[in-house]
């Protein structure tokens, strides 16, 4: 087969300057039978289990990076919500499950495990309540550990309770990570209509139905479609910029694709999914907010913001669509504030207000991520607003999320920095009005009637 | 299904001077520790207990008779381990004969070059046909070693990513 030069030069032009990569391929560990009525026997298992099967992902990982010249950034595992496995051992405390899968973590090399998690949309079970009440600790011990907790879902509705009781462990984490500006939140989200084979943390973790191992892919590419869209030009009608980046999708998935067939055979595991989602990264040129700014808004948070994200997260799907048959995860576009170098443009720049990030987070594909507000906002207030994020993903039949992280001693308007992937937020405002009363009530938000879609 | 797991707690209430276990049976870091201290024999058909390759599950054992069976777009399959070649840098005597060589030093076979020449730089593409059986790292690697910043670039991808890429 033969390819033209200007195909060939596409593809190295992408990996080259346009910082095409695998954002990461997350291993899925099924530690179901892990279980053991003695907590330190089970903590035992979780380990040598996930050293076990995780021993060989990053080697892997980069053979495959090495033979097709696509870089891999993260190597993950994803496991079990651990409260499913901790309930057999009637601990009160499950963070002993923590520090052995960080200890893992650490042992086969990867950079997060993701699995420290609970479903509590409708109610808790005893071990869903201790691993949620364990979770400052837990993450303030631990590095590589990640948590997530599901709120709800359109089928049982919001479980108000649980929203109260994760802000009140949202302000705590931040306070024990107060020395490194509460930087254990990023560690953290919460869900409503959390997905089971989600590659990309903090949300990463291996739900019910999933194989017992199974090899998931993230693929990223803001860049890709950035260029594209740059070299496109502001004449083109937007039929023409939906094409674009559903083409850009297309090419980027074929690769993710490709990944993922090869890591799954080579680890001998089965091959789940690709998750086609735009990831942004701190480095310049690879935002979602850049895309954004080209399809035609001034500056991200304008008015025609939400617009231009619908039609760019429904294009990605669409190109994703095609190239894969697996696609799953949370495919879309990612508008993580702090992770976006345009993002943290816009908010310096007063464009972007914490009202309009979450009608954003209405047609992106997942939610308010990696929001930064002042240290001393209540908790009331937290859980106001994971309660609306919760209602746009619960009514919409979507999936949203929630990673916020009130960092300790600042004020809106002021800049903290956490280095790396995590990148730089400024503190956003989320005014001065509260929910004090909504947040006293106790009980669930009842599920949303299917028909009468208005 | 046999046991999945021999943890210490198990080796301690064994108390016994040696344990059996299935293969596949995973023994936990800590379960070797405490019967290395006891001096208990942890023993798997027959021998002494060696870590089991991973169980990865039902579907993984499918896995190799699916995997193939996906429609990839290629016609043909002999060319599974071809490279694509580019190179980048100043025009001058002797670029492409060095980097022709060493393709052939590695028993690489040349399908296909195309090279221009714009403005005293040289950009050139060449389609290279490996030997059955031979590393494509070590391929890779070695024409990758030819680059030298003040020189030129080479830089060596698999085709199969073009072909995932570019072909439906």
């Amino acid at each position: 087969m033969s390819f033209s030069d200007r195909e060939i030069l596409e593809t190295v032009r992408m990996v080259e300057l346009e910082t095409l990569d695998i954002r990461t391929t997350t291993l899925g560990i099924s530690l179901f039978d892990c279980a053991d009525p003695d907590l330190e026997s089970a903590c035992e298992k979780v380990y040598a289990k996930v050293v076990h099967h995780g021993k060989d992902l990053v080697r892997v990982a980069e053979s495959i990076a090495g033979d097709y010249g696509v870089p891999i950034v993260n190597k993950r595992i994803a496991v079990t919500p651990i409260a499913w496995i901790g309930a057999a051992s009637g601990a009160e405390d499950l963070s002993p499950f923590a520090r052995a899968l960080d200890a893992a973590a650490r042992e086969v090399g990867i950079d997060f495990i993701g699995g420290y998690s609970a479903y509590v949309e409708k109610g808790f079970s005893r071990a869903d309540r201790a691993l949620i009440d364990s979770i400052p600790q837990a993450l303030a011990a631990t590095e590589h550990v990640c948590s997530s907790i599901v709120l709800a879902s359109s089928r049982a509705g919001i479980n108000m309770d649980a929203v109260a009781r994760f802000s009140a462990v949202v302000k705590d984490t931040a306070a024990r990570t107060a020395d490194r500006g509460g930087i254990g939140c990023a560690k953290l989200v919460c869900f409503a209509n959390a997905v089971a084979d989600n590659p990309f943390v903090a949300g990463a973790h291996v739900g019910v139905g999933e194989p017992e191992t199974v090899l998931n892919v993230g693929v990223s590419g803001p860049g890709v479609v950035r260029s594209a869209l740059a070299r496109l030009g502001p004449e083109a009608d937007l039929l023409a910029v939906a094409e674009t980046i559903k083409r850009m999708a297309f090419k980027i998935s074929r690769v993710g694709e490709l990944v993922g067939r090869e890591a799954a055979r080579r680890l001998g595991t089965a091959f789940g999914i690709v998750d086609v989602s735009l990831a942004p990264t701190p480095a310049e040129g690879d935002s979602v907010a850049d895309i954004l700014e080209l399809i035609g808004v001034d500056k991200t948070g304008a008015p025609g913001t939400t617009a231009a994200l619908a039609l760019l997260t429904d294009a990605v799907k669409k190109g994703g669509a095609m190239a894969s048959s697996s696609v799953g995860g949370l495919s879309g576009a990612f508008i993580p504030v702090s992770e976006d170098a345009g993002m943290i443009r816009a908010v310096e720049a007063g464009a972007l207000s914490l009202a309009k990030l979450e009608a954003m987070t209405a047609v992106c594909s997942v939610g308010l991520d990696m929001v930064a507000v002042p240290g001393d906002t209540p908790a009331s207030t937290i859980a106001g607003i994971i309660a609306d994020e919760m209602a746009i993903g619960v009514v919409n039949h979507k999936t949203t999320a929630v990673r916020i992280i009130p960092v300790p001693g600042k004020s809106a308007g002021e800049t903290v920095e956490w280095g790396g992937l995590l990148g730089t937020a400024i503190v956003q405002d989320p005014g001065r009005y509260g929910c004090e009363i909504l947040h006293r009530r106790s009980g669930r938000i009842p599920a949303p009637l299917q028909s009468y879609r208005n | 299904m046999a046991r999945r797991f021999l943890t210490a707690e198990d080796v301690r209430r064994a108390n016994a001077p040696e344990i059996v276990v299935e293969e596949g049976t995973v023994v936990t870091p800590q379960a070797l520790e405490v019967a290395a201290a006891a001096g208990i024999a942890i023993r798997a058909g027959g021998g002494a207990w060696k870590e089991p390759p991973p169980d990865r599950g039902p579907d993984a054992e499918a896995m190799p008779q699916r995997l193939p069976q996906l429609p990839e777009p290629r016609d043909n399959p002999a060319l599974e381990s071809a490279a694509i070649v580019t190179a980048v840098g100043k025009n001058r005597p002797g670029v492409l004969a060095r980097i022709t060589a060493e393709i052939a030093a590695q028993k690489g076979n040349v399908n296909d070059v195309s090279q221009k020449v714009v403005e005293g730089y040289f950009h050139m593409i060449l389609t290279v046909e490996l030997e059955p059986g031979a590393s494509f790292e070590t391929f890779k690697t070695a024409l990758e070693c030819l680059s030298s910043p003040e020189d030129f670039a080479v830089r060596v991808m698999n085709e199969r990513l073009f072909r995932f890429m570019h072909r439906v």
